[in-house]
């Protein structure tokens, strides 16, 4: 899910560092006093998260969370995830420091959809009701991500299709996972502090 | 607070602390080069083709990895090889052998066979240039899995840099609320 650096093109790479501070200037607008605590926890676990791997027949594939911060925070998901970003390319050489920008569009984008879709309904309604299309939004996370990595290795030369076709089964199962990861978490938040959602929906409504 | 336990659970867990990173090494070979590409998970890059270009970015040959993603190449020109693959998914493997290397490789010639004393009676054990290189490449086979250790686990993240990443990230959200607390009461006051 990471690229490395050397596999993007120039425009791609550059593109994807002004989208990615525009994420951020955006994602920090929003990003008010009460929602601090909530983006650091969310950007710690997904910090986390990509050393959990996930054995898949041979070869394994490891977490990435970005549908639970884009859910809970919204906007604010961008700055958070960025954060864990960098902290990965550089504790763990994930990725790569030029290529931050890119990769950090491909992740906190596609959360911050899913929260703009998927957050409204998370948090209204039964806490099972919010706990099914928060499973929903982190599966959907996941797969907009292939779906973006799969792109930005196209407009660097790589066929789109076949690319998009191996990112995207190959990520089948962490869609799986972390929509059913992501609805259980949204299920203890709704019982046990639904005021996170609250709060956070009263700042964006 | 939930989140914090779900992390300390995540922390907790038996981390198998491998990425998807990729790992590529190069090294003389005899009068090869031999390298290997693969990800930090141990899957190994196989059947895959390298392209190796020059210092001015002008092609000098390709090679194809074998199924542990070990490849070999016999420079022809004493100039710096740049080994290229491209593993898909945006993993690309791609490793520079300097100049000064490859001219060590090439300049390393065959020694001639050792002129046969079957006469004189010698303490001294004279090694035939064939089984010289046979000794070489027992030598080189046998270190191969102890690189492949050593790289891997050069890879491994030691249980203080998750800590050390998480204390940044808690460091960096206490300094944004610092900031935002302090335009807040500014704009109280």
């Amino acid at each position: 899910m990471h690229i490395v650096d050397g596999a993007l093109s120039n425009p791609v790479v550059i593109a994807g560092a002004v989208a990615a501070a525009g994420g951020i200037a955006m994602g920090l607008r929003h990003l008010t006093l009460e929602r601090i605590p909530a983006a650091g926890m969310l950007s710690a676990s997904f910090f986390v998260a990509s050393l959990i791997h996930v054995p898949i027949g041979p070869s394994s594939v490891h977490l990435i969370m970005n549908g639970l911060a884009g859910l809970v925070l919204g906007w604010a998901a961008f700055p958070a995830l960025f954060v864990g970003l960098l902290l990965q390319a550089v504790f763990f050489g994930f990725g790569g420091l030029t290529v931050l920008g890119i990769n950090a569009v491909n992740i906190a984008f596609p959360a911050v959809l899913a929260g703009l879709i998927f957050g409204r309904l998370a948090s209204r309604g039964t806490p099972l009701a919010g706990a099914i299309w928060g499973g929903i939004g982190g599966g959907f996370a996941i797969a907009l991500t292939t779906a973006m990595v799969a792109a930005s290795l196209a407009l660097s030369g790589d066929e789109f299709l076949p690319a998009a076709q191996l990112v995207f089964v190959a990520h089948i199962p962490i869609m799986v996972i972390e929509g059913v990861l992501s609805g259980f978490a949204i299920l203890l938040v709704r019982k046990v502090k639904p005021d996170l959602f609250y709060a956070a929906n009263g700042a964006t409504a | 607070m939930i989140r914090a336990a779900l992390i300390a659970l995540l922390c907790a867990a038996p981390l198998p602390a491998l990425a998807h990173k990729v790992l590529a090494s190069v090294f003389p070979s005899g009068s090869a080069i031999e390298g290997e590409i693969g990800l930090s998970n141990g899957d190994m890059a196989q059947g895959l083709e390298i392209t190796v270009t020059g210092p001015d970015g002008g092609l000098l040959g390709r090679t194809v990895t074998d199924q542990d993603g070990f490849f070999l190449f016999t420079p022809t020109q004493a100039v710096s090889h740049t080994f290229y693959g491209n593993m898909g998914s945006g993993h690309v493997a791609k490793i520079t052998m300097p100049e000064a290397e490859v001219a060590a490789i090439m300049g390393q010639t065959v020694p001639a066979p050792a002129p046969e004393t079957p006469d004189a009676p010698t303490a001294r054990v004279t090694v035939r240039a064939d089984t010289r290189e046979a000794i070489a490449q027992i030598v080189r086979d046998e270190i191969r899995p102890l690189r492949r250790e050593i790289v891997l686990s050069r890879e491994e993240q030691d249980f203080q840099s998750i800590l050390g990443g998480i204390g940044y990230i808690v460091g960096l959200f206490g300094l944004g609320f610092y900031i935002a607390a302090r335009r807040k009461l500014a704009d109280a006051g």
